[in-house]
């Protein structure tokens, strides 16, 4: 039984909250706002594409994100997958190569920079999974 | 404890579990719940979870291939009280300087959230192997290269067990019951041996390299007994062209950039397969699932876009599995596709295509003559189709 987002909605409202809790991670935040690693996720399934990088100068925080691709910068990494496959991938039940290799995710841009990222964002599949536990069980995988 | 109990504490329904027990899967012993019993249904609730029908359970469980589900009982649960913050206040250790210890010793960053007290301890004394003065850069690599070897021993342990215990049960018929109930008494017997044993082998071999100085390669006999022989996907992977990096940017940076390669591997392998051991740039994985390694040697290679890009050999067949490591005609028929294929390709042998999904694209390169093999082997190019 496959887990899905319920409408668009949910899915801007989950991704909201998974970057929320990268951007806080006291861990995560500094690393990728220091990677600074802009990319471009887009959920085929539903339309949606969201933009984020690392915070500048004196914004707030250690990301920066926009639910469009109207953005005042370049993506370096770019990855389209399904809202399913996002489920899955953040909460660490999609190994990325094989994802390429079968062709559920797909990526551009500089990949060098997206493996790099794997390891730092690691610690958000923990969070993810305990939010799901909590708020939203039908998407648990 | 009663039938509704365990269901609930497996979070399955009774009728389920009910079912289970009707059918066999679940033996009772008198119609009561032995702890080999319990152990039996905890590992069948995971398989159902992960997804294997009921049928492949059935088959498993009826010839007692389910029974080491009781050796767990042999580690109870620890006690998880402190995060990374507490281990840091605990043992002085800076957290960065804890991430790269847990990291080094193979342990994932996410359990440095749920220690326990023998974590801290574990910590502590490494804090103590600091302190008395082995340089940063040493100790890393030392307690890198001990979360290896004892992932191997304890891969080693378990596999061994299985080829020389456990199948030998189920090929004489044994009840599962009794299978399990034997595999647990003498495993609990071994278990506390294995500390003092690793402990003496450790002296004892320190000794003598010690007196040797000398670090030697070890040339093994051949031995044409019957021994433990598994059928496992092999993959060797590198990057090409590592010699010229070495002479463009200087030995250092190109040990990063191996060092790097190298993590990466291991992130990413996915759940079926492990590295084996890293031979300079080269790193030998093996694993159980031929289309899932395919799968991942072709994904990092589309991932890899920049020079040295890495090349990946993948081969499936029997390899004989001695000392915790992998020998025989396969492994060396899987270095040699390797060697043979150039930076950024994925070359695999009909075995593995053969295994692989139908996700994949396979473009045969003929049959080619590999060093060391007296007959031509028939290549192919893997890619995403």
């Amino acid at each position: 039984m496959s887990a899905s987002f319920e409408s668009a909605k949910e899915l801007r409202e989950v991704i909201d909250k998974i970057f929320s809790m990268m951007d806080a991670d006291p861990d995560m935040g500094p690393k990728l706002r220091d990677a600074d690693t802009p990319q471009r996720f887009e959920f085929s399934d539903f339309d949606a594409v969201v933009n984020i990088r690392a915070t500048r100068g004196d914004e707030a925080g250690n990301l920066y994100w926009e639910w469009s691709d109207d953005v005042d910068w370049d993506s370096k990494v770019q990855m389209t997958m399904s809202s399913e496959v996002a489920n899955r991938y953040f909460q660490g039940k999609e190994n990325v190569p094989m994802a390429v290799a079968r062709r559920r995710i797909k990526t551009g841009g500089d990949l060098k920079a997206a493996l790099a990222l794997i390891p730092i964002t690691k610690p958000i599949y923990d969070q993810y999974r305990d939010y799901v536990e909590r708020e939203k069980p039908h998407l648990k995988v | 404890m009663t039938l509704t109990e365990v269901a609930r504490s497996l979070d399955i329904s009774p009728a389920t579990l009910r079912r289970w027990v009707a059918e066999g899967i679940v033996p009772l012993r008198d119609g009561e719940w032995t702890p080999a019993a319990l152990a039996q249904a905890r590992l069948v609730a995971r398989l159902r979870a992960r997804g294997h029908s009921l049928e492949q359970v059935r088959v498993a469980a009826k010839q007692g291939r389910l029974a080491f589900g009781y050796l767990e009982d042999l580690f109870p649960e620890a006690e998880v009280e402190y995060g990374l913050a507490d281990a840091a206040r605990e043992t002085g250790l800076e957290p960065e300087l804890i991430r790269r210890i847990w990291s080094a010793a193979g342990f994932s960053a996410e359990s440095l959230e749920h220690l326990g007290e023998d974590d801290l301890q574990l910590l502590q004394r490494l804090g103590a192997v600091l302190d008395a003065g082995l340089p940063l850069v040493a100790f890393l690599q030392l307690v890198r290269v001990y979360g290896q070897a004892l992932a191997q021993i304890a891969d080693a342990e378990v596999k061994l067990f299985h080829l020389y215990v456990h199948e030998p049960m189920i090929r004489d018929g044994a009840p599962v019951l009794d299978i399990a109930e034997e595999l647990s008494d003498l495993a609990s017997e071994l278990l506390p041996l294995a500390g003092p044993i690793m402990d003496f082998v450790h002296q004892r071999t320190l000794q003598h390299f010690l007196a040797q100085d000398v670090v030697g390669h070890l040339e093994l006999v051949a031995d044409d007994a019957e021994l433990g022989r598994v059928r496992v996907a092999i993959a060797f992977a590198d990057l090409a062209g590592y010699t010229r990096l070495t002479e463009e940017v200087g030995e250092e940076e190109a040990l990063e950039v191996v060092e790097r390669f190298v993590d990466v591997v291991g992130e990413t392998l996915p759940d079926t397969a492990r590295v084996i051991k890293t031979i300079g740039d080269e790193v030998m994985v093996v694993g159980t699932d031929a289309a899932a390694l395919a799968d991942w040697a072709v994904g990092l290679v589309a991932l890899s876009t920049e020079r040295p890009l890495p090349r990946i050999g993948v081969h499936v067949g029997s390899a004989l599995y001695r000392d915790g490591d992998y020998y025989g005609r396969a492994v060396n028929l899987a270095a040699r596709v390797g060697a043979r294929a150039t930076g950024g390709e994925v070359l695999v042998t009909r075995e593995v295509r053969d295994a692989a999904g139908k996700n994949l694209l396979f473009q045969p390169i003929g049959e080619v003559k590999l060093k060391g093999f007296g007959e031509a082997t028939e290549l192919f190019l893997a890619g995403v189709r």
